[in-house]
C-alpha cells in the first residue's frame, strides 16, 4: 500500500478511535446512584457479623476437639461480651437516630 | 503503526490525567454534579485501558512486521527471531517493558472501575489514587522511554532479542512477574483511598483481599518460572543465585505474604491496623523499588537488562509515594486505632505477628543485601557485593522459624491457648516429626552421609523435621473438620473433608498453600547433599559421580538463521545399567555477536537431578568439557509450586452456601441457629 495512504488511514483510525472514547466518556449517565456515606452503626453491623462468624468458628474447632472445655468458655465468653458491647453501641446510636 | 501507537500513549495520558483531576474535584464537591463529574472521570480511567491497548497492539505488530524503522523494534528483535518471541518482544527491554507496566496497571484500573458498585465512593477514590500511578507510568512511556520512537536510516535487520531471554519460559515468566508488581498497586490504591476517607471498618480489605491474593499468586509463580529458568539456561547447576533483580521481586513477594497473614488479625480482632496499612504500602513500595533495579541497572545483575537514567524518576516516585503515604498517616493515624489488645503470646495473634516480624526482617535483610553495593559506594567509593553465604547465613534461621510458626499457628486459638490445647493438639504432629526426623537421619547415615559434621546438611535435616510437623498439623486440621462434617451430615470422611473445605475456602486453600510450601522447602533443604564433578569427556570416556557412570558418545556441530550450537551426546548408566542419553548443548546467537547460551541436558526424578552442562571445548584436544551435577529432591520445589497455585486457586473460590440439616435429635432451640454451626449465646 501506498505509505502515503497508509498514513492517511491510520489518521483517521487516530481519529475515529478518539472521538468514540470521548462519546463514551461524556456520554450522559442514567445511573443517578451516588453510593451511600458509611456511617459508624454499617460499620458496626459489619463487626457484629465478624463476632458471629468468630463465634461460629469457634464453636466449630471446639466441635472437632482442638480446645479444652475451659478454653473453650473463657474465649466464648470474651466473644460474647465483645457481641454485646457492638449490639449496645448499635441500639445507643440507632436510638439518638430516632 | 508507530503513529498509531504514539497517539494512544498520549490520549491515554490525557485520559488517565482526567480521571486523577476530576476524581479529586469530585470528591471534593461532593454533590449531584461531583457525582456526575466522578462518574466521568470512572470512564475516562476505563477507557484509557482501550488506549494503552492499542498502543501496546501497535508495538506487537511492529514486532511481528519486522519494522525497523521503529527503534525499539531494531534493538530487540531479528527476522529470524521465532513468532512468540517476536510477542515477547514488548516486554524484552526497557519501553516496552514500561509501556507493559502501563498497559497491565490500566487492565487492573479498567477491572476496579468496572465493579465500582462494590463501593461507589470508596472505588472512586481508589480509581483517583490507581490514576496517579498511571500518570507516572503514562508520562514514562510518553517522554523517557517511547517504544514508538523512529530510526533515521531503515535498517535491513535488528539487533536480536537478547539470547538468555529466547527459552520458552522467559514469553510467560516476565508476564507473571509485573503481573504480580502492579497487582499490588490495587490494594494499595484502596488502602490509601480508605485513609484518606477515614473510611470506617474493614470493607477495603474484603474487597482486596482476593486482589492480593491474585498479585500474590502471580508473584510467587513469577518468581518460580524465573528460578526454573536460571535452573535450565543460566547452567551453574542453581535455581536460586541472589542475583539482586532476583531478590528485588522475593521483596513484594515477602511484604505481601506478611500482609495475606496479618490482615487476618484485622479482619477477626480488628487489630493491627497501622501495621497492616503500611505493610501494603510498603508492598507497593518495592514493588517499584523492582521495577527501578531492573530497569536502572544500578546493580549489576544477569537479569539487568537495562542501563540508563531512568532511575532518577523511579527514584522521585518513590519519594513521592513515601512522603503521600506518610502526610495522609500523619493526619488520620487516629483513625487507625487498635479495637482489641494482644491478650497472650500463646495465642494465634502472636503467632501472625511473629511471623509477620520474621518475613519483614527476611525483607529487610535482602533489601540490605540488595542495596549493599550501593550503599558501600557512597561510603567507601568501593563497589562491596553481599554474596550467597550472608544471605544463606541469615536466612535460613528465618525460614526454618517461619516453617516452625506454619506448624504451630493453626493449632494455637485466637486470644489465649492453655498447656491442656497445646498437649491435646501437638501429641500427634511433634510425633510425626521425631520418628520422620530419626527415619530421614538413620537413612541417610547407612548411605554414609554424616550430616551432624556439615551445618548446611544439618539445617536441612531440621527443615525435614519442621515439614513434617506442618504436614502433620495441616493434615489433622482436615481430619479433624472432616470428621465434625461426616458426623454431621452422616457420610464418609471424604466427603466430609469436602464439605468443610467447600464451607471455608480461604483456610482450608490456605493449608493446601502451607503444604505447597514446605514441599518446596524440602526441595531447597535437598541442596545440602549436591555433588558435582567437571571433567574434558572424549568418545568414549567415562566419569563416574556418585551412582552414574557417563561415556561421551558423540559431538556434533549444528548451524541455523538464529543461532549455531555444539553439543555433546553422552550415554547414562546408573549402578551399572543403561539410564538414558543425555544431549547438553550450547548455542551461539548470531544477531547478538555469538553470544554463548546452555542448554541444559538434565535427568529428573523425584529423588534427584542428573544436571549435565556443555561448558564448551577444550582448545588443545578439542574435546568437549563437560560439568555434572546430582541435585537432589528438585522437583519437589516445582511440585509444591503447583501445589502453592492450587491452594491459592481454591482460597480464591467462594464458599459453598451453609447447607441445611434437619435435627435428628431433640436439641433445644436456643442452641441452635439457622445456619447449623453458631453456638449458643450467638445472637445475644
Amino acid at each position: 500500500m501506498n505509505p502515503a495512504i497508509f498514513d492517511y488511514i491510520i489518521k483517521m483510525v487516530c481519529c475515529v478511535f478518539a472521538a468514540g472514547i470521548l462519546i463514551y466518556v461524556f456520554y450522559p449517565s442514567r445511573d443517578t446512584d451516588t453510593g451511600v456515606v458509611k456511617t459508624r452503626t454499617a460499620y458496626l453491623y459489619e463487626r457484629k457479623e465478624v463476632v458471629y462468624e468468630n463465634l461460629r468458628d469457634l464453636s466449630f474447632e471446639f466441635k472437632s476437639g482442638k480446645f479444652t472445655q475451659a478454653d473453650y468458655d473463657g474465649m466464648r465468653l470474651g466473644l460474647e461480651a465483645e457481641a454485646a458491647r457492638i449490639l449496645a453501641e448499635i441500639e445507643m446510636l440507632e436510638s439518638a437516630k430516632a | 503503526m508507530p503513529l498509531l501507537g504514539s497517539f494512544c500513549l498520549l490520549f491515554a495520558l490525557a485520559l488517565a490525567g482526567y480521571c486523577f483531576v476530576v476524581g479529586v474535584v469530585a470528591a471534593v464537591r461532593k454533590d449531584a454534579i461531583g457525582y456526575r463529574l466522578a462518574e466521568t472521570a470512572r470512564r475516562a480511567g476505563m477507557a484509557s485501558f482501550f488506549a494503552v491497548l492499542v498502543a501496546a497492539g501497535a508495538l506487537v505488530y511492529a514486532a511481528l512486521t519486522d519494522d525497523f524503522s521503529v527503534a525499539y523494534i531494531l534493538h530487540h528483535s531479528n527476522r529470524a527471531l521465532p513468532g512468540p518471541y517476536k510477542f515477547a518482544v514488548l516486554w524484552s527491554g526497557q519501553e516496552g517493558s514500561i509501556l507493559f507496566w502501563a498497559l497491565l496497571l490500566s487492565a487492573y484500573g479498567f477491572v476496579l472501575r468496572l465493579r465500582h458498585k462494590v463501593d461507589q465512593r470508596l472505588v472512586a477514590m481508589a480509581s483517583m489514587v490507581l490514576a496517579a500511578i498511571q500518570i507516572f507510568f503514562l508520562i514514562l512511556v510518553n517522554f523517557v522511554a517511547n517504544p514508538f520512537g523512529i530510526m533515521d536510516r531503515l535498517a535491513s535487520d535488528g539487533n536480536g532479542l537478547n539470547p538468555l531471554l529466547q527459552y520458552p519460559e522467559m514469553v510467560i515468566h516476565p508476564p507473571m512477574l509485573y503481573l504480580g508488581y502492579v497487582g499490588v498497586s490495587v490494594p494499595f490504591a484502596f488502602a490509601l483511598a480508605a485513609l484518606i476517607m477515614r473510611y470506617p471498618g474493614e470493607k477495603w480489605i474484603h474487597i482486596t483481599r482476593r486482589w492480593t491474593m491474585v498479585a500474590w499468586l502471580f508473584l510467587t509463580f513469577g518468581i518460580s518460572l524465573g528460578a526454573h529458568w536460571a535452573y535450565a539456561v543460566l547452567g551453574w547447576g542453581g535455581y536460586w543465585g541472589w542475583d539482586p533483580v532476583e531478590n528485588a521481586s522475593l521483596l513484594p513477594w515477602l511484604s505481601t505474604t506478611a500482609f495475606l497473614h496479618s490482615v487476618m488479625m484485622q479482619e477477626k480482632r480488628g487489630m493491627m491496623k497501622v501495621w497492616n496499612v503500611w505493610l501494603i504500602f510498603i508492598t507497593f513500595m518495592l514493588s517499584v523499588l523492582g521495577t527501578l533495579l531492573t530497569r536502572s541497572g544500578i546493580v549489576s545483575s544477569v537479569h539487568s537488562f537495562a542501563q540508563s537514567s531512568i532511575g532518577n524518576w523511579f527514584s522521585g516516585f518513590l519519594a513521592i509515594i513515601f512522603v503521600v503515604c506518610m502526610v495522609f498517616y500523619v493526619r488520620n493515624r487516629d483513625h487507625l486505632r487498635s479495637e482489641n489488645k494482644l491478650e497472650s503470646l500463646v495465642s494465634r495473634e502472636s503467632s501472625f505477628m511473629f511471623n509477620n516480624l520474621l518475613l519483614l526482617g527476611a525483607c529487610f535483610a535482602v533489601l540490605c543485601g540488595t542495596l549493599f553495593p550501593i550503599l558501600s559506594e557512597l561510603v567507601r567509593d568501593v563497589k562491596m557485593n553481599l554474596g550467597a553465604p550472608f544471605y544463606n547465613k541469615v536466612m535460613v534461621p528465618i525460614g526454618l522459624s517461619l516453617i516452625f510458626l506454619t506448624g504451630v499457628g493453626p493449632l494455637l486459638a485466637w486470644r489465649n491457648t492453655s498447656v491442656g490445647s497445646i498437649k491435646r493438639n501437638f501429641a500427634i504432629p511433634a510425633t510425626a516429626a521425631l520418628v520422620i526426623e530419626i527415619v530421614v537421619g538413620f537413612v541417610l547415615y547407612k548411605n554414609g552421609v554424616h550430616f551432624w559434621a556439615d551445618m548446611g546438611q544439618m539445617y536441612a535435616m531440621m527443615a525435614f523435621c519442621l515439614s513434617t510437623l506442618v504436614i502433620a498439623t495441616v493434615t489433622s486440621e482436615f481430619i479433624r473438620g472432616g470428621i465434625v462434617w461426616k458426623n454431621k451430615l452422616q457420610t464418609n470422611l471424604l466427603a466430609g473433608i469436602y464439605q468443610l473445605s467447600r464451607r471455608n475456602m480461604r483456610r482450608y486453600g490456605g493449608y493446601v498453600v502451607h503444604f505447597g510450601v514446605v514441599l518446596v522447602v524440602i526441595g531447597l533443604a535437598g541442596a545440602a547433599f549436591n555433588q558435582d564433578k567437571e571433567q574434558e569427556i572424549g568418545k568414549g570416556d567415562k566419569v563416574q559421580i556418585g551412582s552414574y557412570t557417563l561415556i561421551g558418545e558423540e559431538y556434533t556441530d549444528d548451524d541455523n538463521a538464529n543461532y549455531s550450537s555444539q553439543a555433546a551426546l553422552l550415554e547414562v548408566y546408573k549402578d551399572g545399567k543403561f539410564l538414558t542419553r543425555l544431549n547438553p548443548e550450547e548455542r551461539f546467537f548470531k544477531a547478538s555477536g555469538g553470544q554463548p547460551v546452555h542448554i541444559v541436558a538434565n535427568h529428573s526424578t523425584l529423588r534427584e537431578d542428573l544436571y549435565v552442562v556443555y561448558e564448551g571445548r577444550n582448545p588443545d584436544t578439542d574435546h568437549p568439557i563437560i560439568k555434572i551435577i546430582i541435585n537432589p529432591l528438585v522437583n519437589w520445589i516445582w511440585i509444591g509450586v503447583l501445589v502453592i497455585v492450587l491452594g491459592t486457586g481454591m482460597a480464591l473460590v467462594p464458599n459453598a452456601a451453609p447447607v441445611s440439616v434437619p435435627l435428628r435429635s431433640a436439641v433445644a432451640v436456643s442452641q441452635i441457629d439457622e445456619r447449623g454451626m453458631q453456638p449458643a449465646g450467638a445472637g445475644k
